[in-house]
């Protein structure tokens, strides 16, 4: 989502993240209730890169998920140079548009339900490596 | 595979005797319990002329099925939450298992992603060059013969597609629920699958508005620009259309989502236009109407009674047809700015099914901060849920009224 929010927790910022902000109010509509200029109408503001993630496999996985956004993005590209309209090429955008929505799921789930994917499995397991609190 | 009807217990005379032996005397598994009718001796309430065998099932082997076919991910999308929330509590994926697992669960509904039915992983698919749209990357076979027998009562070992690693995880055990809800890109492909579907919705987005919102979605994001994420969706839309939109001729509701017409060269896909056509004759669904059944209405409430800011909300209502089925289709474009809007437009739609005055925006304003709470999406969505709600308790009450039925023959 492109918002501009300061965790107090932790903090990367995404690059230029006040252009998203001022220069596309309408993005706000998407999961904010908006006032009329399209600014989210809560008072506080947080890095909206870390979401609420709580465990340390949680954050792993945004990372991992990030990451292959912009990895398959560049196969993509590649692969289509040649013929748009061959399989390879559908495909590729294809595995773009599957990790876009994972991604995305995990975000909605993180800041919108302020639930950690991994809650349940670390109440179980709390010893696991990707059950440690991610801390800075 | 032997034939038997699903009934409740609690509206069958007490007269019955309850036996439940683990293997009846015809040979049934488990899951049958026989009442036997005693023959009255006074006549009873008049409902009885001599002994009766009545053959029941126990538990909750009468699950009702939902189908909905949608491009926007798996069992976390708004209209999940929506109709889940519908039938109270949250739905949370299982609790204990895969993480990874794309199920939810709540007190009555269970939400399955048909992704899981994938018979390629990622790599799979890259080999063979199909895409996730393809037919060929999904048994059908295995979705059919699994959500057949969750329909009748017996639970089954589900395979979990995981999304982020592209593989094929260990299966999860689904217990039949009191509704199932399939959702994914292929709930209605399968001729098979269909018949087995007790209502299907088809979640319409048309290029605009689905550009528009994969901008909101990804434009964050570090690898992607307005390039890609429109090339993305170009090259999707080959398969789109060849194997996922033929569906919607067979969906009982289809939700269609437009471009604004309010204000002209929107193309910002902030205000929308939709559209809930919903076909007649349909068992258990009667479709929500505007003032005058089967008439043609076009209506703007904002006026003297209701003051409403630019652009306004302006609805249609009226019969058509659509893929050669009879239809009805109720249209809102524009959106809602206040409580007083959403409680004036609920009060004059008729046939939503709701429980009491206010329920459809109690429900709105329950998950104010979902996507479309709003707008049209948002309350057809929540009025699809309620009919969705009726329609199961029309079924399940109408099993329990049959073996009434047939003590008085």
């Amino acid at each position: 989502m492109a918002t501009l929010r300061f965790n107090s927790l932790t903090g990367t910022l995404e690059k230029n993240p006040t252009s998203f902000f001022s220069s596309n109010p309408r993005l706000c509509w998407a999961y904010f209730q908006c006032n009329n200029k399209g600014e989210r109408r809560a008072s506080r503001m947080t890095v909206k890169a870390m979401g609420a993630a709580k465990y340390k496999g949680t954050q792993m996985r945004e990372k991992k998920l990030t990451e292959m956004i912009e990895k398959k993005v560049t196969e993509a590209k590649q692969v289509c140079e040649g013929d748009e309209t061959s399989e390879e090429c559908k495909v590729a955008w294809d595995e773009v548009e599957e990790v876009s929505q994972a991604k995305a799921d995990l975000r909605l789930r993180l800041e919108i339900e302020k639930k950690d994917p991994l809650e349940s499995f670390c109440q179980e397991n709390p010893e696991t490596e990707e059950c440690r609190i991610y801390e800075d | 595979m032997a034939v038997c009807s699903a009934y409740t217990t609690q509206s069958l005379h007490s007269t019955c005797s309850i036996s439940t032996p683990a293997k009846t005397h015809l040979g049934f598994h488990q899951k049958q319990v026989v009442f036997y009718r005693r023959s009255s001796k006074r006549g009873g309430s008049g409902s009885s002329s001599g002994p009766c065998v009545i053959t029941c099932s126990a538990g909750d082997s009468q699950t009702v099925v939902i189908g909905l076919a949608a491009d926007s991910g798996c069992g976390k999308s708004t209209f999940m939450r929506r109709l889940t929330s519908v039938f109270g509590g949250a739905a949370e994926p299982p609790k204990g298992g895969n993480p990874d697992s794309n199920t939810l669960i709540s007190d009555m509904t269970t939400v399955i992603c048909l992704d899981d039915y994938h018979s390629l992983d990622r790599t799979g698919r890259k080999e063979k060059g199909v895409t996730a749209l393809d037919p060929r990357a999904n048994d059908f076979d295995l979705m059919y013969e699994q959500v057949k027998a969750i329909k009748s009562g017996v639970a089954v070992d589900k395979p979990i597609y995981n999304h982020v690693t592209g593989l094929l995880d260990p299966p999860e055990l689904i217990k039949p629920p009191k509704i199932l809800v399939i959702e994914g890109l292929h709930p209605m492909f399968d001729e098979r699958v269909r018949d087995l579907l007790d209502f299907s919705i088809y979640l319409d987005i048309s290029n605009e508005v689905k550009f528009a919102w994969k901008i909101q979605r990804d434009m964050a994001e570090r690898g992607h620009s307005l390039e890609s994420i429109r090339a993305s969706i170009e090259a999707r839309k080959p398969d789109f259309d060849a194997y996922i939109d033929p569906q919607k001729k067979y969906a009982d509701a289809v939700i269609e989502v437009l471009p604004t017409q309010l204000i002209p060269d929107d193309n910002e896909g902030k205000v929308l236009r939709v559209r809930l056509i919903m076909k007649e004759g349909v068992k258990h669904f009667s479709p929500v109407y505007l003032f005058d059944e089967g008439s043609t209405i076009s209506w703007i409430p904002c006026g003297r009674k209701l003051t409403c800011s630019y652009p306004g909300i302006k609805f249609h209502y009226g019969p058509d047809t659509y893929f050669g089925n009879e239809v009805s289709i109720l249209e809102m474009d524009g959106q809602f700015d206040r409580l007083d809007e959403l409680i004036y437009v609920e009060s004059h739609l008729s046939n939503i099914s709701t429980k009491f005055y206010g329920e459809v925006t109690q429900q709105m304003l329950k998950h104010a901060d979902f996507p479309g709470s709003n707008n049209g999406t948002g309350l057809f969505q929540t009025i699809v849920g309620l009919k969705i709600r009726d329609l199961y308790e029309q079924i399940t009450s109408s099993k329990t009224a049959a073996p009434l039925e047939a003590t008085k023959a």
